[in-house]
């Protein structure tokens, strides 16, 4: 199971002020493209054969062995609704580890996830109406706006990931 | 393999050389320092305990100059000697004494005579002079000659054998794993050095397994004491026999059942053993007899807690067990004996009208159950009314490493560990029935329900399964039988796949809540393996079942 690099590119030329950089791991979901900050990561990598897990929500997607590390896989298009009706998940998908407090979880995605680097300026905190705090903790870091017009949300693992969260059960409607 | 003998021996030695070396050291102190308290009360307790450890072992005259110098020792802390003189050069000579009796009992000489010494501190005991040589002369030689000693054992933290243990663990599954591909790959250099590095990390696991063994003495030497008091308390005589202290055990199992058989223990003086007057009155000996027991069975150490009290009352258990609303009066009378006495361990559950410092205080026998499941132990119940009770605690040797049946469900491997399994059975549809939506069969002549595997892993929610019918049957039927608490399930499974010995790793957050799984372990063909819990298979069975 080859690793995807990591590379960094060089930062761009735009204003010399390095410390004000920030790594993203970059990946799409649904239609968008959403960042996660490179300590927040682990490693990259082709998806292992995933264990479905009975009594576990459809969207975490089962356990699997990551070097030795049984971790739970997660499918986050799933989680937040974001996949359209019709399209499958891909034979051969991508899984980033990312560390939450005390354990990893593997986060599914689609397609080769990218590093991405933007000066911190860049990143905007999230609109109030966006957080629902009421249901959903504040696991949006911000919205980073590119140069050409795209966007990156940026997730915050460490409050996407407590167990609480993770485990949250969509209703009843669950059905494997 | 040593000698349980020469373990011993070994264990003596390093605690003896190690008081040898404090006593120097609180030694020159004193010197220094004649009115330093603690060095003075430690010396006093380093006596006493080489003394009780020399005696234990044999070594009697080793022990009599330890007991003779804590006598000193006792003197001089009550003030009635004081460390000066004569007395400091016995004292120094007595210590040296016993460096050199403990040297002899390591290298298996017989010990040197101390007769002189013993005198000496015979007379100081008393408050005469001591007999000093008026030359010393072998006194600087001596001191050249003198040997500097390490200890042949080292004191390890638990916390780094478990570290240890794990990755033993992960070794194995990735022993595994390349047996596995140097099979599949058939090239026979590769083979030949899979195989030796599958003998090797064998080899590896089972000496950090062995490492982690101890007696189970360490445990039970412990009871003395609590029976006692607990005895005290109840005013009650009661008679302990200890057995089986050399059974060997992880560390680690032992302390984890160590509230248990406290539990059982306290519960056996108390609930178990009657008084002096009513044992009497029913023609037994006056003393009640407790035994505690451990042995071997198979690849399982046994621990029984027997009594020879007033066994237990399966009709008052019934009736307690109704009043506290664990079961239904009419589920109530339906039980056997051994489905009665498996409430003894249900989550508040307990016998007592009265509430005594010792027991009776809702911290029930269900301690036991807990940390016997943790551990994928059993709890086995005998008892005859007016004869006595014996709880019987099933545990693995190691938690490492544990025999389980793989078994197959939805093209999903699973694993159950050996020691809940009871039998394996191929039924046809005709040996099945169904009583009340239920599937049942006859196994030895008693009723087994059967639940299909996957209805209970698939199942949500808080509805109850559905009604069983015999219709859904096609064919012959592969049911593996589990038994938790003398409570038998049979699980319908698509197929056996094995029986193999598996490293169980626990489930890491967030998943670890489920506890229908007591872990995963790895494949040798790489694949994840859910371990299933059977007490929590059995207990959702129980709570589901229509």
């Amino acid at each position: 199971m080859a690793d995807i690099e990591l590379s960094v590119p060089a930062a761009k030329p735009e204003r010399v002020k390095p410390a004000e950089l920030v790594q993203l791991i970059v990946f799409r979901l649904g239609d968008e493209d959403y960042g996660i900050r490179i300590e927040q990561v682990k490693e990259v990598t082709v998806t292992p054969e995933v264990a479905r897990m009975p009594k576990t929500p459809p969207f975490i997607k089962g356990i699997a062995n990551l070097r030795g590390d049984i971790i739970a896989i997660i499918d986050l298009e799933e989680r937040f609704l974001l996949r359209p009706a019709g399209r499958a998940v891909p034979e051969r998908s991508y899984t980033v580890a990312v560390e939450a407090a005390d354990y990893i979880l593997g986060l599914m995605v689609r397609e080769v996830p990218r590093p991405f680097t933007l000066p911190q300026s860049q990143i905007e905190a999230a609109p109030d109406f966006v957080q629902d705090s009421s249901t959903r903790d504040k696991y949006l870091e911000g919205i980073a706006k590119l140069p050409d017009g795209g966007i990156i949300i940026v997730l915050d693992m460490r409050k996407l990931l407590t167990p609480s969260e993770v485990m949250r059960l969509p209703g009843k409607s669950a059905s494997s | 393999m040593k000698t349980r003998d020469q373990e011993y021996r070994e264990l003596f030695m390093a605690e003896a050389l190690e008081y040898y070396d404090s006593m120097s050291r609180h030694l020159s102190e004193l010197e220094r320092n004649p009115n330093a308290g603690p060095a003075l009360n430690e010396l006093f307790r380093l006596m006493h305990n080489l003394k009780a450890n020399a005696r234990a072992m044999g070594f009697t005259d080793l022990g009599e100059v330890a007991h003779h110098l804590e006598t000193l020792f006792g003197l001089i802390r009550d003030q009635e000697r004081t460390f000066s003189g004569p007395l400091i050069r016995v004292v120094f000579a007595g210590v040296d004494a016993l460096g050199n009796m403990i040297r002899a009992v390591g290298a298996n000489q017989p010990l040197p005579d101390a007769s002189a010494l013993l005198d000496n501190l015979d007379r100081l005991v008393r408050g005469e002079a001591p007999v000093l040589d008026e030359v010393d002369e072998g006194d600087t030689e001596e001191e050249s000659n003198r040997k500097m000693e390490l200890s042949d054992l080292v004191y390890i933290q638990v916390k780094k054998l478990d570290n240890l243990l794990n990755l033993v663990g992960e070794l194995v599954i990735d022993r595994d794993r390349i047996m596995t591909l140097a099979q599949e790959i058939g090239n026979p250099a590769l083979l030949a050095t899979a195989q030796h590095l599958f003998r090797i990390s064998d080899d590896l696991q089972y000496s950090v397994m062995d490492a982690r063994l101890v007696g189970v003495g360490v445990l039970l030497n412990k009871f003395p004491r609590v029976v006692r008091d607990v005895a005290t308390a109840e005013n009650k005589e009661v008679e302990l026999t200890l057995s089986g202290q050399d059974v060997q055990i992880d560390r680690n199992i032992l302390q984890i059942i160590t509230d248990a058989l406290l539990h059982l223990v306290r519960n056996a003086v108390s609930h178990g053993l009657e008084t002096t007057e009513q044992r009497q009155a029913a023609g037994k000996s006056a003393i009640g007899h407790l035994t505690l027991s451990a042995l071997t069975e198979r690849d399982d150490v046994l621990i029984q807690v027997q009594d020879d009290g007033r066994g237990i009352n399966t009709e008052a258990v019934r009736r307690k067990a109704v009043e506290r609303g664990l079961i239904t009066a009419a589920a109530a009378g339906s039980l056997n004996e051994q489905d009665v006495w498996a409430l003894l361990f249900e989550p508040g559950f307990s016998m007592a009208d009265k509430v005594t410092d010792i027991s009776g205080r809702g911290v029930g026998l269900d301690v036991v159950k807990l940390a016997l499941d943790s551990l994928g132990g059993q709890l086995r119940v005998e008892s005859e009314l007016g004869i006595g009770t014996t709880f019987t605690l099933v545990l693995p040797t190691s938690i490492a490493v544990k025999g389980a049946l793989l078994i197959e469900v939805d093209e999903r491997p699973y694993a159950l560990p050996l020691m809940h399994t009871d039998t394996v059975l191929s039924l046809e549809p005709s040996q099945i029935s169904v009583v009340g939506g239920v599937l049942v069969t006859h196994v030895q002549g008693l009723a087994v329900p059967l639940v299909p595997l996957r209805l209970l892993l698939h199942d949500e929610g808080d509805d109850v399964l559905p009604l069983a019918s015999k219709s859904e049957l096609d064919g012959p039927q592969q049911v593996l039988v589990v038994n938790y608490n003398n409570r038998r399930l049979g699980l319908v499974v698509d197929r056996f796949i094995r029986q193999q010995n598996i490293v169980i790793k626990p489930l890491s957050k967030p998943l670890d809540t489920i506890d229908l799984f007591g872990g995963v372990t790895l494949l040798g063909s790489g694949q994840v393996c859910l371990v299933l819990d059977v007490p929590a298979l059995t207990r959702l069975f129980l709570a589901k079942r229509p």
